[in-house]
C-alpha cells in the first residue's frame, strides 16, 4: 500500500516540522510565522545542490539545515527585536518576501517552474525509490530530530528558554542573554525544518513554490496548537491527526463540485471545536516533576549557609555599587535628573520617596534597564553605564520587579535553578557532546537550588508550579531567585508590599541574613516600618532626585520630607 | 511625470480602501485585542452578499450594500460571540483566538465557494471617467475615496460624542482600566465586531464595484487591514488611516522604477522598516 | 531510473506486440474502468476544477448511458491540488494508485503534474493533460499526453497575429506563473527579432485584485498593442482596467472565458485572442452536441477547458477500447500508452480528427478570434510554424 507509506512520508515530514515550530513558538514563546519559508530554504537548498552541483547525500542535506541555520541568523536578528502582534507580522512579511525571492529568482530557482528531477537517496546500492523505503529513512529522520529537540528543552538551555517565554525581562533579570537564546533557538528550529525541507525535496523530487506558502505555515501551526503548545509529544500527535483527518474525511461521499469545500469547512470547524473546547490542546504542558529533566531525588547534603552566601573578600561598608548624578529623560519628560546613591557591602539601604518620584526608573538604571542619559555607574569603581542587564547580573548586580515577574508556568525548582550562575548554556554542541557533564551540572544546580529555596523555607513547594503559589510564597520565590543569581549586589523592588504583618516577620530575618552575609541590600519601599525595622541608610528620592540621605529615623523626623511623602 | 501624476492617483484610491479595512480591522484589534483574521473572510461574504442582491437580482445598488452590511454585523457578531467570546471565557493566551480565527477563515471562505459558486463576481455600475491633467480616474475611484471620508467623520463623531463611542476609545486604552470603571466590555466588543465588519462590507462593495469579487480577496483585505494598523501603531484609529494611505501610496509610487514583479513585496519591505524604525507604529498609545 | 523506464517501456511494446499475436486470448475485465482526475477544486484558482470536472461528468454519463465502454463502465475519481500545489498533487496520486486502482490520471496545472510525473513513470499510469501549459511538461514524462496548445504556442500565435496587424511597440502584461511566464518567455523573443520594442512588462500576481499599478505603467509606455499573457479571470481584469485607464491601443490575449466576459463586462468588445479553435458549429455535429449537452447539464457554455477534458475521457474511453481488443491484462497504463502510441489518431470534440505527435501534443489548429458583442468571432488560424 504505498498511499499508506506515503501517508507515512507526510506524517514524519509534518511532525519533524511541527517539533521544530513548538520549540519556537511553545518553549520560546516566539511567534514568527514563517516556518514554511524555512521549509522552503531547506528544500530549495538541497534541490539546487543536487540538480545543480550533484551532490549526494548527506551534503545537500548539511547543506540545507547550515544555510537555513545561516539564513534564519541574519533574518532573526532584525525581526526578533520586536514583540508578540508585531513578531506576527514581521515574520509573516519575511514568509512572503522569501517566497517572492524564490518566485523571482528564475536562474536559481527556476521561477515559478520550480526545480524537478532530484535525484533520489543512494545509499551505496539502495536506492530509496519507494515510499515504503523512503518512510523508513524519513522515520529515522524524524526520530533523530525528536530527540535533539527534547534533548534541547529538558537542558538548562530549554529551562532558559521557558523562562524568557514566561517573561523576557525577568529573564534578562536573572542574567538570561535573550537575544542569544532567541537567536539561537531561532536558528536551531531553522535548521529542523530545513531537514524537513531536504527531505521533502527528495521525495517528490520536484520542488515549487506553491508547496510552501502561507497556508502551510498555518497547517504546521494547527497541528502545535492542536497537540499542545509546549509539548513536544503533543506535536508529534498534531500532525498525526492533521495528517490523516483530511485523508478520513475523503471517504465522505459529497457531491464532487463542493466536495473538497465541504471537507475543508469540516476540517476548520474541527480546529476551532479543539481550540474552545481544549484551548491547551490535547496534550498540555508538562508541570512539575514532569518537566523535569534531572531526577529530582538528587541528594540535598546540608551545607551551611555561610557557603550559600560566600562573597569573595572585601570589608563591610565598602562601597561596592555607586550611582553618581544619574539622569535620564524620556523624549521632554525627564524621568530623573540628579540621583546619586552608593550601596555598601553588608548593609541595608532603603529607597524612599512618593510615587511617581523615580524610584523604580533609578532601579532600571542601576541594573541596566534604561541606559542613564547622563552621570555615572560604577560597580566596585569601574564603569558600568553601557552593560547589559544580563552582563550585569553577571558582574554582580540583580533585581527583583515590583510586580514580581515569576516564571509561572515553571516549578518553584525551576524558578530557583534558571537564576543559578553557570545556566546560560552558550555552547549548545555540549548538550549532545557531553551530556553526561551536563546531567552532572544540572544535579550540582539542583541541589544548590534546593538549598536556596530551603534558606527562604520553600523547600517543601519545590515541586509546585509557581503559579499555584501563594501570595506570600511568590514573594519568598522573588527572594530565592534573586539570591540564586549570586551577585553581590542585590536591589529589591517593593518585596513587602502586600504582606500581612504575619508574613513580614518571616521575611524580615531572610533579608537581614543577606546582609550579615556580606551582600549590598537595596530596597524600594513604601512601608515606613518596613524601613525602621531594616534599613541602615535611607536614600529620599523627589522628582527625580536624591533629597536626602541619612539613617531611617534622621528622615521621617525631618518635616519637609514628610510632607513630601504624604502629600 | 504623467506616470508619477497617475500612480499618486493611485496611490490615494488605493490608500483610502487599505485605510478603510485599517480602520475596521483596528477598531476590533486596537478594543478587543484579538487578531481577527477572519475579517477577510467577512469582507468576502459582504462582497458576494452585495453581488448576489445587487449584481444577481438586479436591486439598486444601495440594497445590495445594506444586505452585505447587514450580513457581514451579524457574521461578525457571530463570530465574536460564537468563537472568541468563550475562548477570553477561559482566560486563554491571546495565540488561540489567532489560531481560530484562522480556523473561521478557512471555514468561511470555502463556505462562500458553496454558496455563491466560484469564479468571479462583478456589478454593472454607470461608470464615468474623468481627467486630472493627464491622469485618469473613475467615478468609482472618486466614490471609494469619498466613502472613506464619510466614514470618517461618522465614527469621529460616534466615537467622541455618544456613550458607546467613548467607551470603545477607554477600552483601546486600557481594556483592564475600563472593566474597572464599569463599562460592560463584552457589549463593546459586539459592538466594535458589528461596526468593525460593517466597514469592511462597505470596502468590499467598492472594491467588487472596481476590480469584481473572487472567493479568495480576503486575504489580500485582512493583511493590508493589519499591516495598516501595525504600521500606524496599535489602539491609535488615526494610525490606521495613515498606515493605510502609507501602504497605498508606498505600494503604488514604490513600483514607479522597481518592476511590478515585487508588487506585494513593497508593502512588506516598507512594513519591515518601518517596525525597525518606529517599533511602535506612527501613532502609538503603548506606553511600554 | 531511466533504464528503467526504457526498459518498462519496451516490456510494455513487447507485451503489446505479443498480445496482438494471439488475439484470441479472452480479454481479463475489470468491473468498472476506475481513472482519477487531479484539478483545483478548491483554492485561488477553483473555477477551473469546477469546470473541468464537470466536463469529465458529463463525458463519463455520456458513455456509461450508451453501455459504458464494450459494456464496462468508467468511473470517475475527483481529487483536489488545491490550485496547483504539488505535494496535494502527489498525494492525490497515491490514493488514486493504491486505494482506487487507476490506470490513468487526466491531470491540471503544471505544479502537480510535474510532481506527479515521476510517479506516472514508474508506475506505469496513463496522464492525460488538457490544462497545464507549461513547456517543462513536455519533458516530464513518457507517459503524458496533451490536448491543449502549450502556452508558448499560444503566445507565438499571437505575436505572429500582430505582426500580421502591422502593429508596432509591445507592452506586456504577464501572469506570474508558469503559464503566463512560458508564454511571455515565447512571445517576447520573437517580437524583438521582428525588430519591434518591447516598451514595458508588468506583471500580475495569481488572484491579484488591484492592477492599478501595472496598468498605470502600461498606459504610459504608450505602446501600439499589449499583449495580455494572462489567463482567466486576471485577462478580464486588465481588459476593464486598460480601457477604463484609456488605453485604445489593441488588446491581444491568449484565452477567453466566461469569467473574463464577466468582469470586462462591455470593455471586453473587439478584444483579440489567439486561442485552441474551439467553437461548437454545425459543420462538427460532435462539437455542437457536447455544447448542447453541457449547457442543458450546467446552464453555461462550456469553455475550451471543459472540451479538453470531455475530450480526454472519450480519448481515454477509445484507448482503453483499442487495448482490449488485444485481449489479456490490457487494463493496464502502459498497455493503454502503448495503443496511444501504436494509433495515435483520435476523434476531437473541436471537430474531426487529431494526432499526438512524438512528443506527446495533440497540435490543435490555433486560431485568433476578436470578440464581437460578447462572444468570440473567428479570425482566421495561424499556422505556427
Amino acid at each position: 500500500m504505498d498511499f499508506l507509506y506515503h501517508i507515512g512520508v507526510l506524517f514524519c515530514l509534518y511532525a519533524i516540522l511541527a517539533t521544530s515550530f513548538n520549540l519556537l513558538i511553545g518553549f520560546a514563546g516566539l511567534f514568527a510565522l514563517s516556518h514554511a519559508a524555512l521549509y522552503a530554504i531547506g528544500a530549495y537548498t538541497t534541490a539546487i545542490l543536487t540538480t545543480k552541483l550533484g551532490l549526494a547525500f548527506p551534503l545537500p542535506l548539511l547543506g540545507s539545515v547550515l544555510f537555513a541555520m545561516l539564513l534564519s541568523t541574519i533574518i532573526a536578528l532584525p525581526a526578533l527585536r520586536v514583540n508578540g502582534h508585531y513578531l506576527v507580522i514581521v515574520s509573516l512579511a519575511l514568509q512572503i518576501i522569501v517566497l517572492q525571492v524564490i518566485l523571482n529568482w528564475k536562474s536559481l530557482t527556476g521561477g515559478t517552474d520550480g526545480i524537478g528531477g532530484i535525484p533520489p537517496y543512494h545509499f551505496g546500492n539502495l536506492v530509496i525509490d519507494t515510499p515504503f523505503r523512503f518512510m523508513m529513512v524519513a522515520f529515522i529522520a524524524l526520530v533523530l530530530c525528536y530527540c535533539i529537540a527534547r534533548v534541547l528543552i529538558r537542558s538548562p538551555f530549554g529551562r532558559a528558554l521557558r523562562a524568557m517565554r514566561d517573561n523576557e525581562s525577568a529573564a534578562q533579570a536573572v542574567g538570561l542573554d535573550i537575544l542569544f537564546m532567541k537567536v539561537a533557538v531561532f536558528a536551531i528550529s531553522a535548521g529542523l525544518a530545513a531537514v524537513a525541507g531536504s527531505l521533502f525535496a527528495q521525495y517528490f523530487s520536484y520542488v515549487s513554490a506553491e508547496s510552501f506558502s502561507i497556508n502551510e505555515t498555518i497547517y504546521i501551526l494547527a497541528m502545535v496548537i492542536l497537540g499542545g503548545v509546549g509539548n513536544l509529544r503533543g506535536s508529534v500527535l498534531g500532525a498525526a491527526i492533521l495528517i490523516i483527518l483530511p485523508e478520513l474525511l475523503k471517504f465522505l461521499p459529497l457531491p464532487v463540485d463542493i466536495a473538497d469545500k465541504i471537507r475543508l469547512v469540516l476540517y476548520g470547524c474541527v480546529l476551532m471545536a479543539v481550540l474552545v473546547f481544549a484551548p491547551q490542546g490535547l496534550l498540555p504542558e508538562p508541570r512539575g516533576r514532569k518537566a523535569m529533566w534531572v531526577s529530582p531525588d538528587g541528594g540535598d547534603d546540608r551545607t551551611d549557609d555561610e557557603a550559600l552566601l560566600s562573597s569573595e573578600g572585601g570589608k563591610r561598608d565598602e562601597i561596592v555599587l555607586e550611582g553618581r548624578n544619574l539622569g535620564k529623560r524620556f523624549g521632554g519628560v525627564v524621568a530623573v535628573s540628579d540621583f546619586s546613591i552608593s550601596l555598601k557591602k553588608g548593609r541595608i539601604t532603603g529607597l524612599l520617596g512618593p510615587n511617581g518620584a523615580g524610584k523604580t526608573t533609578a532601579f532600571n538604571l542601576l541594573t541596566g534597564f534604561l541606559k542613564p542619559t547622563s552621570g555615572q555607574i560604577l560597580l566596585h569603581g569601574k564603569d558600568i553605564a553601557r552593560k547589559k542587564p544580563h552582563e550585569l547580573v553577571d558582574a554582580g548586580v540583580a533585581r527583583s520587579f515590583q510586580d514580581l515577574r515569576l516564571f509561572t508556568n515553571m516549578t518553584v525548582l525551576e524558578n530557583v535553578m534558571v537564576a543559578l550562575p553557570g545556566q546560560k548554556v552558550r555552547s549548545i554542541w555540549r548538550l549532545f557532546l557531553t551530556p553526561m557533564a551536563v546531567r552532572r551540572r544540572e544535579q550540582e544546580a539542583m541541589r544548590k537550588a534546593m538549598h536556596i529555596l530551603r534558606f527562604v523555607e520553600l523547600h517543601d513547594r519545590a515541586y509546585e508550579t509557581a503559579a499555584d503559589l501563594s501570595y506570600a510564597e511568590e514573594k519568598l520565590l522573588v527572594v530565592a531567585r534573586l539570591l540564586a543569581t549570586g551577585a553581590e549586589v542585590l536591589l529589591f523592588d517593593e518585596p513587602m508590599s502586600g504582606l500581612d504583618q504575619t508574613t513580614l516577620h518571616d521575611i524580615f530575618p531572610v533579608i537581614r541574613k543577606l546582609a550579615e552575609h556580606g551582600k549590598a541590600v537595596c530596597i524600594i519601599e513604601h512601608n515606613l516600618d518596613v524601613i525602621k525595622e531594616l534599613c541602615d541608610e535611607v536614600f529620599f528620592l523627589d522628582e527625580g532626585r536624591t533629597m536626602a540621605v541619612g539613617k531611617p529615623d534622621e528622615l521621617m523626623n525631618n518635616p519637609e520630607l514628610a510632607e513630601r511623602y504624604f502629600k | 511625470m504623467d506616470l508619477v501624476i497617475q500612480l499618486l492617483l493611485n496611490g490615494i484610491v488605493n490608500g483610502s480602501h487599505y485605510a478603510l479595512l485599517g480602520l475596521g480591522f483596528g477598531l476590533i484589534f486596537a478594543t478587543t485585542r484579538i487578531v481577527h483574521f477572519a475579517f477577510g473572510s467577512i469582507f468576502t461574504f459582504g462582497a458576494y452578499v452585495a453581488w448576489f442582491v445587487s449584481g444577481y437580482m438586479g436591486a439598486p445598488i444601495f440594497l445590495g450594500l445594506a444586505a452585505g452590511v447587514v450580513v457581514a454585523m451579524g457574521l461578525g457578531v457571530a463570530s465574536y460571540v460564537g468563537l472568541y467570546q468563550p475562548l477570553e471565557r477561559r482566560g486563554v493566551s491571546p495565540l488561540i483566538p489567532l489560531i481560530a480565527s484562522l480556523g473561521l477563515t478557512i471555514v468561511l471562505e470555502n463556505l462562500v465557494g458553496i454558496i455563491f459558486g466560484t469564479g468571479a463576481r462583478t456589478i454593472d455600475a454607470e461608470t464615468s471617467i474623468h481627467f486630472l491633467g493627464p491622469a485618469f480616474f473613475t467615478s468609482i475611484h472618486v466614490w471609494q475615496v469619498v466613502s472613506f471620508l464619510l466614514v470618517c467623520v461618522l465614527l469621529y463623531l460616534f466615537v467622541n460624542y455618544t456613550r458607546y463611542g467613548k467607551a470603545i476609545m477607554a477600552m483601546t486604552d486600557d481594556p483592564e482600566m475600563a472593566r474597572v470603571i464599569g463599562i460592560d466590555t463584552a457589549r463593546v466588543s459586539i459592538l466594535v465586531f458589528a461596526l468593525g465588519s460593517a466597514l469592511s462590507a462597505i470596502a468590499a462593495l467598492l472594491v467588487t464595484l472596481k476590480d469584481g469579487a473572487s472567493t479568495h480577496m480576503g486575504f489580500t483585505a485582512v493583511f493590508m487591514g493589519f499591516v495598516a494598523v501595525i504600521v500606524g501603531g496599535v489602539g491609535s484609529l488615526r494610525g490606521a488611516i495613515a498606515g493605510g494611505f502609507l501602504l497605498g501610496l508606498v505600494e503604488s509610487l514604490g513600483l514607479w522604477k522597481i518592476s511590478t514583479e515585487w508588487q506585494s513585496s513593497i508593502a512588506f519591505i516598507v512594513l519591515f522598516l518601518m517596525i525597525l524604525l518606529r517599533p511602535h507604529g506612527l501613532f502609538s498609545l503603548a506606553r511600554r | 531510473m531511466v533504464r528503467k523506464i526504457i526498459a518498462s517501456v519496451m516490456a510494455a511494446g513487447l507485451l503489446a506486440f505479443a498480445g496482438g499475436a494471439s488475439a484470441q486470448e479472452k480479454p481479463n475485465d475489470p468491473a468498472s474502468y476506475k481513472f482519477g482526475a487531479i484539478l483545483a477544486m478548491s483554492g485561488k484558482a477553483d473555477w477551473y476544477g469546477k469546470v473541468m470536472s464537470r466536463a469529465i461528468q458529463l463525458a463519463v454519463d455520456e458513455i456509461n448511458a450508451k453501455g459504458g465502454v464494450d459494456g464496462i463502465p468508467l468511473e470517475a475519481i475527483i481529487e483536489d491540488h488545491k490550485s496547483g500545489v504539488a505535494k496535494e498533487g502527489v498525494s492525490a496520486m497515491n490514493r488514486l494508485i493504491s486505494i482506487h486502482k487507476v490506470q490513468a490520471v487526466l491531470t491540471s496545472f503544471s505544479p502537480p503534474t510535474l510532481a506527479i510525473a515521476p510517479i506516472a513513470d514508474e508506475k506505469g499510469i496513463l496522464l492525460l493533460n488538457g490544462g497545464g501549459t507549461s513547456a517543462a511538461l513536455l519533458k516530464a514524462s513518457q507517459n503524458m499526453f496533451h490536448n491543449r496548445t502549450l502556452a508558448s504556442d499560444l503566445g507565438l500565435a499571437a505575436v505572429k497575429w500582430a505582426e500580421t496587424r502591422g502593429l508596432g511597440d509591445m507592452a506586456q502584461m504577464v501572469w506570474k506563473n508558469d503559464a503566463g511566464e512560458s508564454v511571455a518567455a515565447s512571445a517576447q523573443p520573437y517580437w524583438e527579432k521582428a525588430g519591434h520594442k518591447v516598451v514595458a512588462t508588468e506583471f500580475v500576481e495569481l488572484g491579484a485584485s488591484n492592477i492599478d499599478t501595472q496598468v498605470a505603467k502600461v498606459r504610459v509606455s504608450n505602446p501600439s498593442w499589449v499583449g495580455l499573457w494572462l489567463f482567466s479571470p486576471e485577462s478580464g481584469l486588465a481588459i476593464k482596467k486598460l480601457r477604463e485607464f484609456g488605453v485604445k491601443a489593441p488588446l491581444i490575449g491568449i484565452e477567453y472565458t466566461g469569467d473574463i466576459k464577466e468582469i470586462a463586462g462591455s470593455q471586453v468588445e473587439g478584444f483579440e485572442y489567439a486561442s485552441d479553435y474551439f467553437t461548437p458549429s454545425d459543420e462538427y455535429p460532435w462539437s455542437r452536441d457536447f455544447a448542447a449537452a453541457y449547457k442543458a447539464r450546467y446552464g453555461e457554455d462550456p469553455e475550451f477547458y471543459a472540451a479538453n477534458y470531455y475530450e480526454n475521457v472519450y480519448v481515454l474511453a477509445e484507448a482503453i477500447r483499442r487495448a482490449r481488443a488485444k485481449g489479456g491484462d490490457y487494463w493496464d497504463g502502459r498497455k493503454l500508452i502503448s495503443a496511444i502510441r501504436e494509433n495515435p489518431v483520435f476523434d476531437s470534440v473541436y471537430g474531426g480528427s487529431m494526432t499526438y505527435q512524438s512528443n506527446g501534443v495533440a497540435k490543435k489548429r490555433v486560431a485568433i478570434f476578436k470578440v464581437e458583442e460578447g462572444k468570440g468571432k473567428f479570425v482566421q488560424y495561424v499556422s505556427l510554424d
